[in-house]
C-alpha cells in the first residue's frame, strides 16, 4: 500500500504503540465447542442421513452433485416413458386398422335402390 | 486466484477438527485485535469473533472458492458483528469499554504505556465506526485500500477518504503525540 503522507506514517506508529490483544484460551475452546456442537448436529437427522448417503454414493463431493445426478436421470427415464407409450399406441391403431380391413364388407339390403 | 485457506475451509466443512483448529490458528490472533480495536471491549470483542467463527462453521461446507477470497470474507463477518454490537449499545461509555491493557516490565513504565494505550483507545474510540475501521484496517492491521475497501464492503475511492477524515480526526485529538 502507498502511504507516503507523513500523516499515515504518524497513524502506523501511534496505533504500533497499543498493546497486543491477549487471545485467551478459554475463547479457544468456546470457539471449538462450537464446531464440535455442529458437527454433531451435522451427523444426526435427515440431514445427517442424506451427508452420509452423500459420501456412500459419490465421496467428497457435496449433496447437490449427487442430487443433480439423480434429478437428470429422473428427468431422462420420465421423457423416455412419456414417448415410449406413443409408439405402441401407434402400432396398436396400425393393428386394428389392418383387422378392420381383414373383415368382408357389410352392405345394408336396399339401401341404394 | 490461490487461496490458502481453501483446503482447511473444505476440511473443516467436512467436519474435520484438525483443519477448524488451524483455521482458528492462523486467523484468530488478527480477529481478535480488529474486534478489540473496534469496540474497545476484550469481552465484546470475544463475543463477537466467537459469533463470526460460528458462521464460518455453519457456511464452511457450502463455501464457494470462486467468489472471494476466504480472509476477507472472514474479516468482513468479523467486522460486521461487531457493527452490530456496536448498534445495540446503548450510550457508548468509552471509559467503561476500555480494558486493562496487557503488564509492562516496570511499575512506572507500566503506568505511563497504560496510559498512552488508554489514550490512543479513546482517541480511535470516538472516531465514527466507518473511519475507524477504516484507519483499524489500514493502519494497524497493515491491510492494503484494495483489501480494506473489499472488508468494509465499499470503493476505494470511498476507503481513501474515510482514511483521510480518520488521520485527520486522530491527529486533532492526539496532537500532543506528535511532538514525541
Amino acid at each position: 500500500m502507498e502511504r507516503n503522507d507523513a500523516d499515515g506514517h504518524w497513524v502506523d506508529r501511534t496505533l504500533r504503540r497499543l498493546p497486543t490483544t491477549p487471545v485467551p484460551q478459554v475463547l479457544e475452546a468456546r470457539i471449538l465447542k462450537d464446531f464440535d456442537r455442529l458437527s454433531e448436529l451435522r451427523n444426526t437427522g435427515l440431514r445427517g442421513w442424506l451427508s452420509r448417503a452423500t459420501a456412500a454414493v459419490w465421496p467428497g463431493a457435496p449433496v447437490w452433485r449427487p442430487a443433480m445426478a439423480f434429478g437428470a436421470a429422473l428427468a431422462i427415464g420420465l421423457a423416455l416413458g412419456v414417448l415410449m407409450p406413443l409408439q405402441d399406441e401407434a402400432s396398436a391403431s396400425e393393428q386394428s386398422a389392418s383387422i378392420m380391413l381383414d373383415t368382408p364388407p357389410t352392405f345394408e339390403i336396399g339401401e341404394n335402390s | 486466484m490461490f487461496d490458502p485457506d481453501t483446503d482447511l475451509v473444505k476440511r473443516a466443512g467436512a467436519g474435520d477438527r484438525a483443519a477448524a483448529q488451524a483455521l482458528m490458528a492462523r486467523h484468530l490472533p488478527k480477529m481478535m485485535s480488529l474486534a478489540r480495536r473496534m469496540l474497545g471491549s476484550q469481552a465484546e470483542a470475544e463475543d463477537a469473533v466467537q459469533d463470526a467463527f460460528l458462521k464460518l462453521w455453519t457456511h464452511a461446507a457450502r463455501w464457494n472458492p470462486g467468489k472471494a477470497k476466504f480472509e476477507t470474507w472472514l474479516y468482513r463477518v468479523t467486522m460486521n458483528k461487531c457493527y452490530d454490537r456496536l448498534r445495540k449499545r446503548p450510550a457508548a461509555n468509552l471509559e467503561e469499554a476500555a480494558d486493562v491493557p496487557d503488564p509492562a516490565p516496570s511499575a512506572d513504565r507500566a503506568l505511563e504505556t497504560a496510559d498512552l494505550s488508554a489514550e490512543i483507545e479513546e482517541a480511535l474510540a470516538s472516531l465514527p465506526e466507518r473511519q475507524r475501521a477504516a484507519v483499524v484496517l489500514c493502519h494497524h492491521q497493515e491491510r492494503g485500500n484494495i483489501e480494506a475497501a473489499e472488508i468494509l464492503g465499499i470503493s476505494v475511492e470511498a476507503l481513501e477518504s474515510l482514511l483521510a477524515r480518520g488521520r485527520r480526526a486522530l491527529r486533532a485529538k492526539l496532537a500532543h503525540l506528535r511532538d514525541e
